[in-house]
């Protein structure tokens, strides 16, 4: 498999077999000034800003063997090109898991998820990446390889080399390989679900599960045309529930008496396979490819009605998943709005985000309009000028994804 | 810098801060020449206690334009040498910035000044249902930005994770006096996660001068167990045997012969003093299912040979454990004048191996050592005994400690599970890194602290820091 994809301006694609060959491509590209785009398994190519530099695409998928799995300690040493399913299915032998819902797990690769810091409905109760990462390998972009953290679950010698590269895109190394910290697989998971008549209705339960005694893997929202098929009522509240069998049947009972206090209708406990393909769309909604754009919104969990308040009023037909716990909402626009991308986030989205702290960022545009860093990644109040200069020292020749992130 | 040269920054910074805030007397400045890692010691040249961000900024830059070397300092409890002026100049000391600014229980977060200890805020918190989840043992006495500094740990992180997985954002004055704020109050903000990146640097990248912090719902319930074994071995073997079933409890802290017999002195608490090891096992969560976990922990140790597991009748007797267990370097003093404790992390398999090698290191050097540690995250704490005033024995400690380090190198571990680097363990950062590893850390640190004005010496072996050459193995404070 190669990468064709149309999203990046590629010439040739090299699938390295070793580490010494990405550090090789990588010295190479340092002294050509090549762009290299570190691919994984090609499911977030469009994410960020449009690269027009051609370049080659360095894909990593043929390094994808475990180097250590101690199952007894918890923790596996793997290379970043395997892909997210073979990961779990390897972990799931041994009764346990990484908890990160990543979507299109079949092709999304460790690395990839981890640059683009990918999470899905439990990061409420599990957390994300960063929970998780605690030893990475990678190579920048004058072709050096680095290390930080190591292979035991607490550990604070050194820069935490981890944080710094989730999320970075692949633009300060490509990472090659990474050891995490294990959970014990779930060996059950409920889905207790509500109907929501109004956002100011979805603010009141909300704000009433901060005192909930239960305790959710996810708090997840869903509303608008894509949801039709699953549900007939508007809008839907679901609590995600995992852990012993004891505990969940207390937990379903539990919030449904809370949820009955809050004078929500039509609570329902989803049978075990609609609760796994509710919970199967709702980690595959923000990779839909049948969308004109698909935004992010990051604010305080209490803003999370103001930001669907916001989207419905851009287009009354937007579909939104919000990780309501978290304050995180996908939003996915069958259309691409009238007003264009930049208005309608200057018009309607960021001023509703700025009022609780948070941020709008592109996920997907197909269209490709108006693809500019600001319309992209947003947040101007935060410090990319710092970021520029950690981006100077670990990728000077600016080779390494050129133009796709947030630096200057 | 000359004499006159530092008679001029006090003056700038006196007329910057006020007199009462600026202090440049020796006998002042006693206190600011170490931490809690006492072997090496270097006096400030100047103290000062900002009250505001704004002022950390303005001392800063002016440190910046009089050419002289800065480091920050919460409560002082740092055990590697985080707060050590290496090469003097101006210590700033932030316990004065002590405010809770904000609780947000909908939005799950606190906003506190650096200088907040620890344990205000979840005092703070207390009846919300909520808490703040890093509980490094000398919670009464830390503060949150030196948690920050160092990425503390606790007890309970073996469930809650590091102070690192709890800070959303921070607001920091850079080495060059800026002002900035890392991520924030909402999650997944734009570009890199700078506040991950700046977590656990030792003082060395940015100050911080205000966190803001996750807060953690209060579990429902706990239960408290004390496991007692006849020998090490089966009590290291049952915390492999956890982890290897999948179990995790909230805390699992081990406390060996020598230990209990010190605790039992000072606290009465009825530990068993002919048991060679204890466990101090804590699970929490629902109670419609702790009563089976609690079953599952007792059925786990008795498989492992525990003679006895006893339960906390109360929450009161549940308190009580755990001030022995945070207050336990407080008992040492029992045992004998002087102690040295290390801070190595192996996987936990390798706890029964490690847990004999310590043994066996004791007996080659003729030292005496106790073992006090947060067993569940393979984090070590052996504690050697000694008494100053012996050379030779001070000597064999020093060969002793770096003994055990080396082991745990040699496992697979850490030579610094919560502590930190600091000055102490400098010298070890060239065996656990590669030199590529260690140049893109030095590569950071330019990103960041371009002059290296901000804790200069500290945490990396380069830029001319090559550790202390330690000639005194030093006594710690609690951890």
């Amino acid at each position: 498999m190669s990468v064709t994809h149309e999203s990046l301006p590629i010439t040739e694609t090299i699938r390295p077999n070793s580490l010494e060959e990405v550090m090789e491509t990588l010295q190479t590209a340092s002294q050509t000034g090549e762009a290299i785009y570190p691919v994984g398994g090609g499911t977030s190519l469009d994410y960020g800003c449009p690269a027009r530099q051609p370049g080659t695409a360095l894909q990593l998928t043929d390094l994808s063997k475990v180097i250590e799995y101690p199952a007894e300690d918890m923790t596996i040493t793997v290379q970043a090109g395997m892909t997210i399913r073979e990961l779990s299915n390897i972990l799931a032998e041994r009764g346990q898991q990484l908890p990160l819902d990543a979507p299109q797990a079949d092709q999304a690769t460790i690395g990839g998820v981890l640059a683009t810091n990918t999470s899905g409905p439990r990061r409420f109760g599990f957390g994300t990446a960063r929970d998780y990462l605690i030893g990475v390998q990678a190579v920048d972009g004058l072709g050096r390889i680095f290390s930080g953290g190591g292979r035991v679950v607490k550990n604070v010698a050194g820069y935490d080399f981890c944080k710094m590269l989730i999320g970075s895109l692949g633009t300060l190394g490509v990472i090659t390989q990474v050891t995490f910290k294990l959970k014990p697989r779930s060996t059950r998971r409920t889905i207790v679900s509500c109907q929501i008549d109004d956002l100011e209705q979805l603010e009141s339960v909300l704000a009433s599960m901060i005192q909930s005694q239960t305790y959710p893997a996810a708090l997840e929202f869903i509303t608008g045309p894509k949801w039709s098929d699953l549900t007939d009522d508007e809008n839907r509240l679901f609590a995600i529930f995992e852990g012993p069998d004891t505990d969940l049947e207390w937990m379903n009972q539990q919030v449904a008496q809370e949820w009955q206090q809050q004078g929500v209708h039509n609570i329902t406990t989803l049978g075990a396979e609609e609760a796994e393909n509710l919970f199967s769309r709702l980690t595959e909604f923000p990779a839909d490819e049948n969308t004109a754009l698909t935004l992010k919104t990051n604010v305080v969990p209490s803003g999370i009605t103001s930001m669907i308040q916001a989207a419905r009023e851009l287009d009354s037909k937007c579909s939104i998943q919000a990780h309501a716990g978290s304050g995180i909402a996908n939003l996915i626009f069958d259309e691409f709005p009238a007003e264009g991308l930049s208005r309608s986030l200057t018009g309607f989205l960021r001023p509703a985000t700025a009022n609780h702290h948070g941020n709008v960022t592109v996920l997907r545009n197909p269209g490709g309009q108006e693809m500019t860093r600001q319309s992209v990644w947003g947040g101007l109040d935060h410090p990319f000028w710092m970021m520029d200069r950690i981006k100077q020292q670990f990728d000077p020749q600016n080779i390494l994804n050129p133009e796709r992130f947030v630096f200057a | 810098m000359t004499e006159a040269g530092l008679n001029q920054v006090a003056d700038q910074l006196r007329e910057l801060l006020g007199s009462d805030r600026v202090l440049t007397g020796e006998s002042d400045l006693l206190v600011y020449e170490c931490d809690g890692f006492v072997i090496e010691k270097n006096s400030p040249d100047i103290a000062v206690f900002p009250t505001s961000t704004r002022e950390v900024s303005e001392v800063v830059k002016l440190c910046n334009a009089s050419d002289i070397p800065f480091l920050p300092r919460g409560a002082g409890t740092s055990l590697a040498g985080g707060c050590l002026p290496v090469g003097g100049g101006v210590i700033i000391v932030l316990t004065r910035m002590n405010t809770i600014l904000d609780i947000n229980l909908r939005d799950g977060y606190a906003i506190v000044q650096p200088g907040v200890v620890n344990v205000r805020l979840t005092e703070a918190l207390k009846g919300s249902g909520y808490h703040y989840a890093p509980d490094p043992s000398s919670q009464g006495a830390c503060t949150i930005g030196g948690n920050v500094a160092t990425n503390s740990g606790g007890p309970h992180t073996l469930k809650y994770g590091v102070t690192v997985n709890h800070v959303l954002g921070v607001e920091v004055v850079m080495a060059d006096g800026q002002i900035a704020y890392f991520g924030g109050r909402a999650q997944d903000g734009p570009g890199l996660d700078l506040t991950g990146t700046v977590v656990g640097s030792e003082g060395t990248l940015v100050i911080a001068t205000e966190v803001c912090v996750r807060i953690t719902k209060d579990p429902q319930g706990y239960r408290t167990m004390l496991a007692v074994f006849d020998s090490v071995e089966d009590a290291t073997n049952a915390i492999s045997g956890f982890v290897a079933e999948g179990i995790i409890p909230a805390a699992m802290e081990m406390m060996d012969q020598g230990i209990i017999g010190a605790l039992e002195q000072a606290f009465e608490f009825g530990f068993p003093l002919d048991a060679d090891a204890v466990l101090l096992i804590e699970v929490d969560g629902l109670e419609a299912s702790l009563d089976e976990q609690r079953d599952e922990v007792t059925r786990l140790c008795k498989m492992h040979n525990a003679r006895e597991v006893r339960l906390a009748k109360d929450e009161a007797e549940r308190q009580k454990l755990w001030k022995c267990r945070k207050l336990a370097f407080g008992a040492i003093g029992r045992l004998s004048p002087s102690y040295c404790t290390q801070d190595g992390v192996v996987p936990r398999s390798k706890l029964p191996h490690i847990l004999a090698r310590i043994r066996e290191i004791g007996e080659q050097y003729d030292i005496q050592i106790v073992n006090v540690f947060h067993a569940g995250d393979g984090n070590l704490h052996p504690i050697l005994l000694f008494d100053e005033r012996k050379e030779a024995e001070v000597q064999r400690v020093l060969k002793a400690s770096g003994e055990i380090l080396d082991e745990c190198l040699a496992c697979g571990g850490s030579v610094t599970g919560e502590h930190g680097i600091g000055v102490e363990k400098i010298s070890f950062m060239n065996k656990m890194f590669q030199p590529s590893d260690l140049e893109a850390m030095e590569r950071l640190r330019i990103a960041f602290n371009p002059t290296n004005r901000l804790s200069p010496d500290k945490l990396l072996p380069t830029a001319g820091a090559c550790g202390v050459e330690q000639y005194h193995p030093g006594r710690r404070a609690a951890l």
